[in-house]
């Protein structure tokens, strides 16, 4: 990922056009998240009242939907998936290594690496952040932020799944005529672990096959490829 | 029970803040009343009110499958009487109100709490045996 726009070394752009072209990859992936949200929320609300007309129930409004337990179980179980990948990806990349893979680290660099490495206490430039330079708790914690953050909106999501989950799952269950469960219960039940592991799954095997492919295949002009010239066995290069 | 007070404690948040309209109180409340109006009914004989107490869905499966309206169709069910409602679970639109000698399954609509089925037991692992119930 490229630097914050304050340490553009390119041309200043200015105003609108200069601020979008600087973040264009978060803008374009933020926008594109809330349009897919919204089709989700849409063909959701479409499939939901198909069941309850199925059932001869009442169908619900789409705000009465998008503030349900079925419409926020479907996000959550994908969102705690997606950030369970991405802190599973930046954890183990601290001390796995993929030769070849311009998502490692290079052989012999598995760890958290030296100060001087990661230009921190004293080895700190002017430029670092002010907690890179920290001594304690605060520098421990900044050098640990990524991680930590990505793996508290995991768990937070998980819950909210495990939360939202049982709810939809009771509807479900009081429309077919049975006994609703506790949330205790439901962390045991089959629905709650179904909803979970279909989609670690993909995230992992999405991880596992960039990890790999990208030793020997490539994109120009992605920093996530290698150079399109680079050896299979050039490790840690990006393009 | 620690555990099971705290699941109920989410459970009652959770059915609370997600989906409904009102209160967890509210519609319980309102769920409570529903049934309570319906063995009312059951108990005076109301037939016509219980069947205005019935989701659609329940009211023409009864009709179609006694072949009669639906008054004359529910005084040949012999319902058990449910007597007080001993308590309730509501989950979005749909609930289950379990009474002294019944379980009732209601669904909102928009003219509120209908009984979907009723004279129900309970049997391990599979759904209610109910009387009544939709198609």
């Amino acid at each position: 990922m490229s630097g914050p726009a304050s340490r553009t070394t390119a041309s200043e752009p200015r105003g609108l056009w200069g601020f979008v072209r600087d973040n264009g990859l978060g803008l374009f992936f933020t926008v594109a998240f809330l349009l897919t949200l919204a089709g989700q929320a849409i063909a959701g609300h479409a499939d939901f009242n198909h069941q309850m007309r199925a059932d001869q129930l009442q169908p619900v409004g789409f705000g009465t939907y998008v503030t349900s337990s079925d419409f926020a179980v479907d996000v959550a179980e994908n969102w705690q998936s997606e950030y369970l990948q991405f802190s599973l990806y930046i954890g183990a990349t601290v001390w796995l290594l993929q030769r070849g893979s311009p998502e490692s680290k290079e052989p012999g660099r598995s760890g958290t690496e030296s100060d001087k490495d990661q230009l921190v206490g004293e080895h700190a430039r002017d430029s670092s952040p002010k907690w890179a330079a920290a001594p304690g708790w605060r520098r421990t914690l900044y050098s640990n932020s990524l991680l930590l953050v990505m793996g508290t909106i995991f768990v937070l999501s998980w819950l909210v799944q495990s939360i939202t989950g049982v709810a939809a799952y009771n509807e479900e269950q009081l429309r077919q005529l049975q006994a609703p469960v506790s949330w205790f219960d439901y962390l045991s039940a089959a629905d709650f672990w179904n909803r979970t592991l279909q989609n670690w799954q993909s995230e992992l095997l999405a991880v596992a096959s960039m990890a790999v492919l990208s030793i020997y295949l490539r994109q120009r002009g992605s920093p996530e490829s290698k150079p399109v010239g680079s050896a299979h066995d050039a490790t840690g290069v990006e393009g | 029970m620690a555990g099971r007070a705290w699941s109920t404690a989410v459970a009652v948040v959770l059915a609370g803040t997600v989906g409904a309209c009102g209160t967890v109180s509210e519609r319980r409340d309102d769920v409570r009343a529903a049934a309570a109006a319906f063995e009312t009914a059951l108990g005076e004989s109301a037939y016509d009110r219980m069947c205005a107490a019935l989701a659609p869905g329940t009211r023409e499966e009864l009709e179609q499958s006694a072949g009669t309206p639906c008054a004359e169709a529910l005084s040949e069910e012999s319902l058990p009487a449910g007597g007080d409602v001993r308590g309730t679970d509501v989950y979005g639109n749909q609930a289950r109100a379990v009474l002294a000698g019944d379980t009732l399954f209601l669904s909102h609509f928009t003219t509120g709490w209908k009984v979907v089925a009723a004279g129900c037991r309970q049997r391990p692992h599979l759904p209610y045996r109910c009387q009544i119930k939709s198609g």
